[in-house]
């Protein structure tokens, strides 16, 4: 089975995050890009699945070239190939037509996303890209199970505790939650070693994309602020015991 | 002619969900700037009861697609029937319920309908003359305000607004037919499956202590647990603790784990993500311990502490311990 893989790369540790000077834009120190938390997870149960069934995993991310370092991980981790399509977008639906454009040129049976970006906390591209290619999809997947060449069965949550068991014809899509499976340490030899692997990359244009079409429209960020709060937490100050007498007594009078 | 704002109802076992009565609110408040109407649509199968309870929801009309095709339907075929619906009506604004029914429909319909979809959204409301909406970026930590100047899909987290009041006036329901063979058949729900109980029942405990990622190492957890000794209380956790294996799934609070209500709930190292609150922002006395000023979780506590869960947690197990000790 052929898998391919979403993988996004989104800013590690961020410590200074600021609103830009513009007042609708975020800025941060850090350059270090990390691979997206339930994009690691949804990896990691393409590794278990190619190891159970055999074919390949072809990772694929849209972003500038700082977005390698996430597909050498994804190399290290075990990957067979990785694509680059060179287009730094936040706009799902850019993204999603992106995605999905480079997604025609491999071939899969089966593609994995995450569910949400960690920046953007979008929760779009996936289920976007699935419904541009027209294939079957699920969303919040914590388990799948290969019943034949053309068919698995996915979990999704349904929140409060609850799933839903889908049978799903294959080629199709599925938004894999963070916890699907046990996360593998990479050794850094590991990691070093996949820097050796070629990475294809493609711009939108040799995707047969226009320019055009992919400019975010229809809407205007106006701006990017801290929360405004309707209501103010009261906030404890002094020595931590100062503030363990003041919390035990409100924790006291609450029940 | 006006153009309609319609929601999408959300409804499970005959029930409708309670984010459909803030999503009227939401609608009416547009549809009212907008002049148009305010329209309320089930898809689904066997509707009665749910139709029959939201007659006097506030909307104006109820469109229903009843057919049994979508009895079992996943969400490739639900985000078909929304859509072809939706290119009926034109709505300006079409309104969901970022739960995760909703996650999973938002981006479906908007991209066959070809328009914009803005989750995660907190408020939508008319400012200078634009329809607004507010949604976090970056662990809620910020948001940004995005003006609208199409129409869209807009996901609306839960608690964002007031239910609407009921009506007095019955809304006239509209039986929509839809093209049922050709729906895709490609997927189709099995079954409905029960997280199985676990030892302890979080959503029973009266104090509720929780952890988050800040906890940083599963070795660092006994320093909380003993907390929530000392106090009486039970330990839960949010998600990333749960996925690391460091917690069984049934002491998860949010979303996608259990709602929780106690008097007092204390979170340890948790930013306060949408999908946390959800569970835990009806608790009658909110706690939370943050190194970060800006996590979202000081939006919905009622007390807060910004510094270092391990200078605050031992401190407050002292205490409690020594209180106790006084009273016996
Ligand atoms: C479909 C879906 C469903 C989900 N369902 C759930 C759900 O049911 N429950 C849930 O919880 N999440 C759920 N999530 C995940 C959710 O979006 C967040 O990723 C998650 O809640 C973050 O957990 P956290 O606050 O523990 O971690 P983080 O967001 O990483 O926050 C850690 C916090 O700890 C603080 N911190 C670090 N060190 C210290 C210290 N020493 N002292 C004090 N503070 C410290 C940091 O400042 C930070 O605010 C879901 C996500 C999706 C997409
Ligand atoms: N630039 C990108 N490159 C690769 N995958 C992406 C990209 N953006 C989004 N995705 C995938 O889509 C999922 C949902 O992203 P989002 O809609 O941005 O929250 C992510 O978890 C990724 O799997």
């Amino acid at each position: 089975m052929n898998i391919a893989v979403c993988c996004k790369s989104v800013p590690g540790l961020v410590t200074d995050l600021k609103v830009g000077s513009d007042g609708k834009s975020l800025q941060y120190q850090s350059q270090l890009l990390a691979i997206n938390e339930c994009d690691e997870y949804a990896l990691e149960e393409a590794l278990v699945l190619k190891k159970a069934h055999g074919g390949q995993v072809t990772v694929i991310s849209m972003g500038g070239i700082k977005s390698q370092d996430v597909l050498y991980y994804a190399l290290a981790k075990g990957a067979d190939k990785a694509v680059r399509v060179d287009c730094d977008s936040h706009d799902p639906r850019i993204a999603s037509t992106v995605l999905a454009a480079a997604l025609k040129k491999l071939e899969f049976d089966l593609v994995l996303t995450g569910t949400q970006s960690r920046d953007t906390l979008g929760g779009q591209v996936g289920v976007a890209a699935a419904s541009l290619l027209g294939l079957p999809f699920a969303y919040a997947v914590v388990g799948i199970e290969v019943r034949d060449e053309k068919t698995i069965i996915a979990r999704k949550e349904l929140g409060g505790g609850r799933y839903a068991d889908l049978e799903l014809q294959l080629p199709a899509l599925l938004c894999v939650q963070t916890g699907i499976e046990p996360l593998t340490f990479v050794p850094p030899a590991r990691r070093i070693r996949a820097r050796q692997q070629p990475v294809r990359s493609f711009s939108v244009g040799e995707l047969g994309l226009q320019t055009e079409p992919l400019a975010p429209k229809g809407y205007r960020i106006l701006s990017v602020r801290p929360p405004e709060r309707l209501h103010q937490a009261e906030l404890l100050q002094g020595s931590a015991q100062e503030i363990a007498a003041a919390l035990l007594t409100k924790i006291r009078e609450s029940v | 002619m006006a153009r309609a704002v319609l929601v999408l109802v959300e409804h499970a076992g005959g029930k409708v969900d309670s984010v459909t009565s803030q999503l009227l609110t939401a609608g009416r408040q547009l549809a009212t700037q907008l002049n148009g109407g305010l329209v309320a649509l089930v898809i689904g199968h066997q509707l009665d009861g749910v139709v029959g309870a939201l007659k006097i929801s506030g909307a104006d009309k109820i469109l229903r697609v009843d057919d049994p095709a979508l009895a079992s339907a996943a969400g490739e075929a639900q985000g078909q029937v929304i859509a072809q619906v939706a290119r009926q009506i034109e709505p300006r604004f079409l309104l969901i319920g970022y739960s995760l029914v909703g996650m999973e429909l938002t981006p479906a319909i908007a991209t066959l309908l070809g328009i914009n979809a803005f989750t995660n959204c907190v408020n939508v409301e008319m400012r200078d003359g634009a329809v607004t909406v507010t949604r976090p970026l970056f662990d809620g930590t910020q948001h940004a305000h995005i003006a609208l100047d199409e129409s869209a899909v807009i996901a609306l987290q839960k608690g964002s607004f007031a239910p609407l009041e009921p009506s007095t006036k019955e809304a006239a329901v509209e039986t929509v037919a839809i093209d049922s063979m050709n729906l895709p058949s490609r997927s189709q729900v099995l079954a409905i499956i029960e997280e199985p109980a676990g030892d302890v029942d979080i959503g029973k405990a009266e104090i509720i202590v929780s952890i988050g990622r800040g906890i940083g190492n599963e070795d660092k957890i006994p320093i909380v647990a003993e907390l929530a000794d000392a106090l009486g209380g039970v330990l839960a956790c949010s998600r990333p603790v749960v996925d690391v294996g460091w917690l069984p799934r049934e002491r998860q609070v949010g979303a996608s784990g259990k709602t929780v209500t106690p008097k007092v709930y204390l979170a340890c190292g948790i930013s306060g993500a949408i999908q946390h609150l959800t569970g835990m922002r009806d608790s009658h006395r909110i706690i939370a311990i943050n190194k970060d000023p800006n996590a979202p979780i000081f939006g919905v506590a009622h007390i807060g502490v910004v510094g270092d869960l391990f200078e605050i947690v031992p401190a407050l197990t002292k205490a409690a311990k020594e209180a106790k000790s006084l009273r016996d």
